[in-house]
């Protein structure tokens, strides 16, 4: 199963109608995503020539495929083409052919027979809730099929928010129980994330061509995400920060602001909260992402968006216990208006207070400290 | 002031007085400078933070850079913020009696009495305030309050800087915050403190006139000036010193007859 087939992989490639100036400048692709100098670009094509093909196996939890189908339809020829070609997808439960028992037997014998050399990438969350019954494949629920998978596993990739911290399905108020892949299982050091949502396929497939190139993960953050991809700030990547800084801003969707593309600060854009390479990476073949497209970013590789980034269409989160309608600034300003009121009514009661206020010169009053001053 | 002379409970200027009343120095310069960069800065904070949160002005032209400016002047502004804070806290620990870390923080049950009795006056429950030279112990109190959010607002603002600019420095101190607390609710909580510096702003300014009035010492004066105007012998019995004696604790294991000769 490790075998190449006889003829190489620029074989497969063009067997796919995939020209090997399609690939190299797939290999450029991916040595600019992940931030290296032009001169490793040989590296690169000179390494994956040489590829062994890796067995991958890609495991589905609570998700939506969403991940999956972003790898695949990816373009064309698309990340994914390349992706299915270097290494060996074994189990990948919406692609792949078998079914049940056959299905099932291929993760097994991968995890048994290639124990410390398989890529594993998880797509989905993983429920604990309940002893885990949100989600069973094959009569096992997805925490253990994760513990066994990914403990024996080269490397781990989580893709997508799900996977990673438990995204949507961990969300407010989570009645599976769901985690993200580094919680429900605990201390796997070879884990990298790659939150969003979906996740980039091109980041995913760098990853995987660092991994096959360089045997090793790259510089990863404090979320375990590599930095390349989760290093900067979407704000200052964007290709509206100009109008940002000048102060041009979409005041409602549709007006004159939205047709010239100004900037989508005030219509709720997370982008200054946000870090990922969206706006240089791009989307279907680098064509455009969200904000180009005039949506503003609701910083979806964030952690915990869902709960922490929203309302998607606000600058700031609603102030619990306030009601759903309810502005941060209108709770200010009525604040601090009722401290003006209050102000006016000791004013007033000042003024009552200095007209009815006894005037004899011995001050009995009934303070303890007004005898020392007396 | 000189050191030897605030612990005679003696610090008075004499200029010219009127008569029957000392002058006292009660707010040295660090106080003040802290306290009007304090101002200044929250003043135009707010104006630029404001926009930083729901731009107000429409920006004309095509080399309008009016984000760009807000942002400016609010990060220089809230270098020097923090700056009037670091020397105010640095101040708690060397200031004279009336600026000194226990006159904003109620130490001893006397003072917490104190409070109460302050609070009986503005809730129109007693017929005049009760004197003091320095804070009256809910005003010290309100200001431990301000000065806390005060910290608060540094530290969030810091976070998201250090979140904008990338620096390692930076990120090392303040980095930590963000895993704990989401970026976006640290905004909420920066924003939401500025209102409550404005109802301070108003609430502060209102009993600053009120007891300046009510108490005819030079209040006002006293921020620009340092100095206050009080009788001699409001100096001599002053509440700041005579409440932060000891407690008169029933103490058992000493003979009771030591104790009010020593209060005394």
């Amino acid at each position: 199963m490790n075998a190449l087939p006889e003829n190489g992989l620029r074989a497969v490639l063009e067997a796919r109608g995939i020209s090997r100036r399609q690939f190299v400048k797939f290999c450029s692709l991916m040595t600019a995503t992940m931030a290296l100098p032009p001169r490793y670009v040989h590296a690169v094509v000179k390494a994956l020539d040489k590829t062994t093909r890796p067995t991958l196996v890609w495991l589905e939890f609570q998700d939506c495929a969403g991940n999956s189908e972003s790898m695949l339809r990816s373009g064309h020829p698309g990340v994914g083409d390349f992706v299915l070609e270097l290494l060996s997808w074994e189990y990948h439960e919406l692609i792949m052919a078998g079914a049940g028992h056959h299905a099932e037997d291929a993760l097994d014998r991968v995890v048994r027979d290639l124990k410390g050399e398989y890529i594993c990438v998880v797509e989905g969350a993983i429920p604990t809730a309940d002893g885990g019954v949100y989600c069973t494949i094959g009569g096992k629920t997805a925490l253990d099929i994760a513990t066994r998978v990914c403990r024996g596993a080269a490397i781990n990739i989580a893709v997508g928010a799900c996977a990673w911290d438990g995204g949507l399905v961990k969300s407010n108020p989570n009645p599976t129980g769901a985690l993200g892949l580094h919680e429900a299982v605990p201390g796997l050091t070879n884990l990298i994330n790659l939150g969003g949502c979906p996740h980039n396929p091109v980041n995913t497939a760098a990853v995987l061509v660092h991994y096959l190139t360089f045997h090793d993960l790259p510089a990863l953050d404090q979320y375990n995400r590599p930095l390349f991809a989760y290093g900067d700030i979407i704000h200052d990547q964007c290709e509206r920060r100009a109008h940002y800084d000048a102060g041009r801003y979409v005041e409602e969707w549709g007006d004159e602001g939205a047709r010239k593309g100004w900037c989508l600060y005030k219509m709720g854009c997370k982008g200054p909260e946000a870090t990922f390479n969206c706006p240089t990476v791009r989307w279907n073949g680098g064509t455009s992402w969200p904000v180009k497209s005039g949506h503003g970013c609701i910083a979806c590789a964030s952690p915990r968006f869902w709960d922490t980034k929203s309302p998607f269409y606000n600058r700031l989160p609603k102030v619990p216990g306030f009601g759903v309608d309810v502005l941060a600034e209108e709770i200010g300003w009525v604040g601090t208006a009722a401290v003006g009121a209050a102000m006016l009514a000791q004013v007033a009661g000042n003024i009552v207070r200095d007209k009815i206020r006894p005037k004899p010169e011995p001050a009995p009053e009934d303070k303890p400290s007004q005898s020392a001053d007396a | 002031m000189k050191q030897i002379k605030r612990d005679e409970g003696h610090d008075i200027s004499w200029k010219d007085p009127a008569p029957g009343q000392v002058r006292v120095y009660v707010w040295e310069w660090p106080i003040r400078f802290s306290h009007w960069v304090m101002v200044l800065s929250i003043v135009s904070l707010s104006i630029t933070g404001y926009y930083m949160h729901a731009p107000y002005v429409a920006a004309a032209g095509r080399t309008a850079y009016v984000m760009g400016t807000m942002r400016f002047v609010h990060i220089v502004s809230a270098f020097a913020f923090s700056l009037a804070i670091a020397i105010r806290i640095f101040w708690f620990f060397f200031a004279n009696r009336w600026g000194h870390w226990n006159q904003y923080i109620p130490t001893t049950k006397k003072r917490l009495a104190n409070l109460s009795a302050v609070g009986k006056y503005y809730a129109f429950m007693a017929w005049s305030p009760v004197r003091y030279i320095g804070h009256n112990p809910m005003a010290g109190a309100a200001y431990a309050v301000v000065y806390a959010m005060a910290i608060v607002e540094i530290i969030t603002g810091f976070t998201l800087y250090a979140q904008i600019l990338g620096n390692k420095f930076l990120l090392f101190l303040f980095g930590w915050i963000p895993r704990i607390i989401d970026i976006q609710w640290l905004r909420e909580i920066h924003f939401l403190i500025m209102f409550g510096f404005w109802m301070f702003f108003i609430h502060h300014i209102y009993t600053a006139i009120l007891v300046s009035v009510e108490e005819q010492d030079g209040l006002m004066d006293s921020i620009f000036s340092g100095y206050k105007f009080v009788t001699k012998h409001e100096l001599q019995d002053d509440l700041a010193v005579q409440e932060l004696e000891p407690d008169p604790i029933p103490a058992p294991a000493k003979p009771a007859a030591d104790r009010p000769s020593k209060a005394a």
